[in-house]
């Protein structure tokens, strides 16, 4: 097999890593919320049955809204996950790129706001539907992602770092921005530069350009890589 | 009330919820959410020991402990995380932490680890106490 044939398998698998890794991260969060509700329901019941305390009927109601509430995180976490894993199930595919971006967005929550950022998706005005592979596709979108946390961890302290991914209007032309509303970072001339980055681009045949204004790129199909 | 304890974790739900149970258990336990924030608690209201998840944004745990083992080594430190590697362990053992758990952790175990905190934080205050005092006479060294 060819050499850039077992990096690319290297980087996905990294890639799959990372993603297990803040999965499993969550999942171990739920369950450690869930775990001290229902210890706290326990040690309530016990002091009940020992007469100390009664019971309070709306503390334990709030107490079970709690844990549901945590299923509910989970639940939706594994969906996610599950979808994620058979992302390598087909070859090649029309994958709808706006359900792409929430789903990875989902998964790396944790990781985007380890960086202290918030993220914002808004609505795509049309179909936003790319022909690829639906694995490279995501690893694309959370390598922006990464791109973007990166160049916003070079702001100064107590700046609010706000991203907000948005759609093209021409459903011929597909095309994905990342924009950042702090634009005094610096990290903007450099982006995808790594080989790594120019690989995976040309993996899904998609171009980046960087925004006209603002500071943000652009991931394209059609564009022309500026 | 027992020994004051810090909890620091950006997970509020969950940090909120144990410090409930430890109070139930009389003990002086209160939460905080960023890294930060537990650093100025230790310099006005140092606690006895503090409770610190790894992973948090913006200033990590390791940070956190780093920093109260350099201006306040008698503080106990437990790790609480949900993010353990074998590497986190060894590093946090070495930086000076009193024990280190997974979450989601039992409550009797982790409360065992507070109490053997408390006793070895009491036990280092006798030491140095002792040392401050002069050999023969027992009073305090000027």
């Amino acid at each position: 097999m060819p050499n850039h044939d077992l990096s690319h398998d290297r980087e996905g698998v990294t890639f799959f890593g990372t993603l297990s890794a803040a999965v499993t991260h969550d999942m171990k969060n739920f369950l450690a919320i869930i775990n001290e509700n229902a210890g706290l329901l326990g040690d309530l019941a016990a002091r009940a049955r020992n007469g100390h305390f009664p019971m309070d009927p709306q503390k334990a109601a709030l107490i079970s809204e709690k844990i549901r509430k945590q299923v509910n995180r989970a639940d939706e976490m594994i969906k996610q996950f599950n979808r994620f894993s058979h992302s390598m199930d087909h070859a090649q595919e029309t994958v709808d790129m706006e359900e792409m971006v929430h789903l990875v967005a989902g998964l790396a929550e944790r990781i985007i706001r380890h960086h202290e950022v918030f993220l914002t998706v808004t609505p795509a005005p049309v179909p936003c539907r790319i022909q690829g592979h639906r694995f490279d596709l995501l690893h694309l979108i959370f390598r922006a992602f990464e791109i973007t946390c990166e160049i916003l961890d070079k702001t100064p302290e107590d700046t609010q770092k706000q991203v907000t991914v948005s759609f093209g209007s021409d459903p011929l032309v597909p095309e994905i921005c990342f924009m950042c509303d702090t634009g005094t970072a610096s990290g903007w001339d450099t982006l995808f530069d790594d080989p790594k980055d120019r690989a995976l681009l040309d993996r899904v045949n998609m171009h980046m350009k960087k925004a006209a204004t603002g500071s943000g790129f652009c991931l394209c199909k059609t564009c022309k890589t500026q | 009330m027992g020994p004051r304890i810090l909890l620091v974790d950006d997970e509020q739900e969950f940090v909120q919820t144990l410090a409930e149970r430890l109070q139930m258990r009389d003990m002086d336990s209160y939460a905080v959410f960023d890294g930060p924030t537990a650093l100025a608690q230790v310099q006005s209201h140092p606690p006895r020991i503090l409770i610190i998840d790894l992973k948090m944004p913006g200033m990590d745990g390791i940070q956190v402990l780093k920093q109260v083992k350099q201006t306040h080594p008698g503080i106990q430190v437990i790790i609480l995380t949900g993010h353990g590697s074998e590497q986190d362990k060894i590093l946090c053992m070495h930086l000076g932490a009193f024990a280190y758990f997974q979450k989601p952790v039992d409550i009797d175990q982790l409360v065992t680890a507070i109490k053997q905190g408390y006793e070895t934080a009491l036990s280092n205050d006798q030491k140095t106490a002792t040392c401050d005092r002069h050999p023969r006479t027992g009073s305090r060294q000027p």
